[in-house]
């Protein structure tokens, strides 16, 4: 993971400009490109699944006919 | 009003009104010997004596509950009394919703927002006779990165056992009005741990029942995937009153289960002589940040047990920890960005720097890695279960460490991070976390006792077996 680059701030301007982002404190920008990296980290360490028919779970799948234990 | 008064009831139990049990103030209320009326006092007076310390509260209804205890007293005597939480004063984390009063979610976002719905757990409650005496503290929007800044519109609560300390987050009122006697119950809500984690700080039996068991609706949502509400009690025996009353299908909670709910208290007290107890003693590399005090009350807890007559079985999870973390970082900050994402984008500014991180977080993720973590999340969720299912419960490692100190901010991420917690949001399992004793300086210890799907009924037994053979009920801190 260590490849990965921290982005610039001017990237990460460019970046939060393009998808709306407005009134960021001024001080907080370096850290949303520290963060950037994290996240993209994170994400990449994420063990993908084997197959393609493998699905996500979804969000209701614990529910269970009245009465089941 | 002819109810008994304060003294008498002083007298009788022996034990200040804040500490009763809700086991023990039912049964006086329900034989008329203590008063509603009474005990709401006695609970408004411990606030105005001790919460300009503690900071459990945000919002004190104090006039509302007294209305309500007064009805109370009225109904009870004349034969229309309600069940074990006829008179019981409880209280709910700011994110949960309440018709006619203001909800915070500890938010500078949402400081003139007053609810026009209740919450379906608070409705329970308040049906069942429960007595609200108001909100609770909480991390902003009950989330965070896992920090605390000092940067919110409310103090931070304190652990009542040492207020220099820490109470777990995100519940952080509800954990330190428990324990404190500001309030006899209350309602959290856990995403990661935030129901169990203050429970475990402070030394409270601190419940996240299945998926889809208790209701969610009218709260603030933070993760629609891994949100769960449930009680933080004194005893196990309290947490399955509470229980008994939120849990149920709820047709207004779209994640709600049409599951029959089972008499949580008709087993309670059966013991555990026969039932396997599956014993992660193992949690792999990322275990080995458990601290050496409740590791050793780990152990102690599955000798506990066996003593009792438990079958003890070594088990591991099916997966590394860091699994279960890293999709439950993924999914918290998606989800939750999802949630918040015209606040951030517009006013980012008035969030505490805890949430803002996470917006920041949650701002940056792919949508490959969201739906990467979730589909891993089904694989993580059916091998759990095949391992869930072999026990008849598991005893495993909940929060790793004690209370950190507010005076090494360094240590509060690590106390919400290092944890076994997120396996169980990740999952949906019943988690239920213990106080097994207690460190050297005084602050709670703590483990997981989890069941399979929709056996909250077998958690609860495990837990009030274990929790009758130690003797960890009787020290209350001291403030």
């Amino acid at each position: 993971m260590s490849d990965l680059q921290t982005p610039t701030i001017e990237e990460i301007r460019l970046y939060a400009a393009r998808h709306g982002l407005q009134g960021l404190p001024e001080d907080q920008f370096a850290r949303l490109g520290e963060l950037a990296q994290t996240v993209r980290e994170a994400g990449l360490a994420l063990p993908r699944m084997p197959s393609k028919e493998d699905e996500p779970a979804h969000l209701f799948t614990m529910t269970a006919p009245r009465g089941t234990k | 009003m002819n109810g008994p008064s304060t003294a008498a009831a002083f007298a009788e139990t022996a034990t200040p009104l804040h500490f009763l049990s809700v086991t023990e103030a039912s049964r006086l209320i329900g034989s008329g010997r203590l008063s509603p009326v009474t005990l709401v006092e006695a609970f408004l007076a411990r606030i105005e004596a001790i919460d300009a310390r503690l900071k459990s509260y945000i919002t004190v209804t104090g006039t509302r509950a007294l209305e309500a205890a007064q009805k109370a007293e009225a109904e009870i005597p004349a034969g229309r009394w309600k069940g074990p939480l006829h008179g019981i004063p409880f209280a709910v984390k700011d994110n949960y919703h309440v018709a006619g009063l203001p909800t915070t979610g500890g938010s500078r976002l949402m400081l003139d927002y007053m609810a026009d719905a209740t919450s379906t757990a608070v409705a329970r409650l308040e049906a069942a006779g429960a007595i609200l005496l108001g909100k609770l503290n909480t991390w902003e929007y009950g989330t965070g990165n896992g920090g605390v800044y000092h940067d919110l519109p409310f103090e931070v609560a304190r652990n009542p056992w040492d207020l220099a300390c820490f109470t777990g987050g995100s519940s952080t009122g509800a954990g330190a009005s428990v324990a404190a006697g500001t309030a006899m119950f209350a309602l959290g809500s856990d995403t990661g741990g935030s129901i169990r984690l203050p429970a475990a700080a402070c030394g409270l039996q601190g419940f996240k029942a299945t998926f889809g068991r208790v209701s969610r609706a009218h709260c603030l949502p933070n993760c629609w995937t891994l949100d769960h509400t449930g009680p933080l009690t004194w005893t196990v025996e309290d947490n399955a009153i509470v229980m008994q009353a939120i849990s149920g299908f709820d047709p207004a909670d779209p994640s709600s289960a049409d599951v029959a709910v089972p008499d949580y208290r008709k087993s309670l007290h059966a013991g555990v002589k026969g039932l396997v107890i599956g014993f992660v003693r193992d949690l792999g590399a990322e275990g080995e940040a458990l601290d050496d005090a409740n590791a050793q009350a780990l152990e102690d807890a599955a000798r506990v047990l066996e003593a009792q007559g438990a079958i003890i079985r070594e088990v591991t999870l099916p997966a590394p920890l860091a699994h279960y973390r890293s999709v439950t970082k993924v999914i918290n900050w998606s989800e939750s960005y999802s949630i918040h994402e015209q606040d951030f984008l517009e006013r980012s500014a008035l969030m505490g720097q805890a949430l803002r991180e996470k917006m920041m977080s949650g701002f940056n993720v792919r949508a490959a890695d969201y739906l990467a973590a979730t589909r891993l999340r089904r694989s993580l969720v059916d091998a759990t279960d095949a391992l869930v299912r072999s026990c008849d419960a598991l005893l495993i490692a909940g929060a790793f460490h004690v209370a950190p100190r507010f005076d090494a901010p360094d240590t509060v991420t690590p106390f919400t991070a290092d944890t076994a917690t997120t396996v169980f949001n990740v999952t949906g399992h019943p988690a239920l976390s213990v106080c097994t004793g207690y460190d050297p300086g005084g602050l709670p210890l703590n483990a997981q006792i989890v069941g399979r799907f929709f056996d909250e009924e077998t958690v609860l037994r495990v837990a009030q077996s274990y929790e009758a053979a130690t003797p960890w009920r009787s020290r209350r801190p001291t403030l």
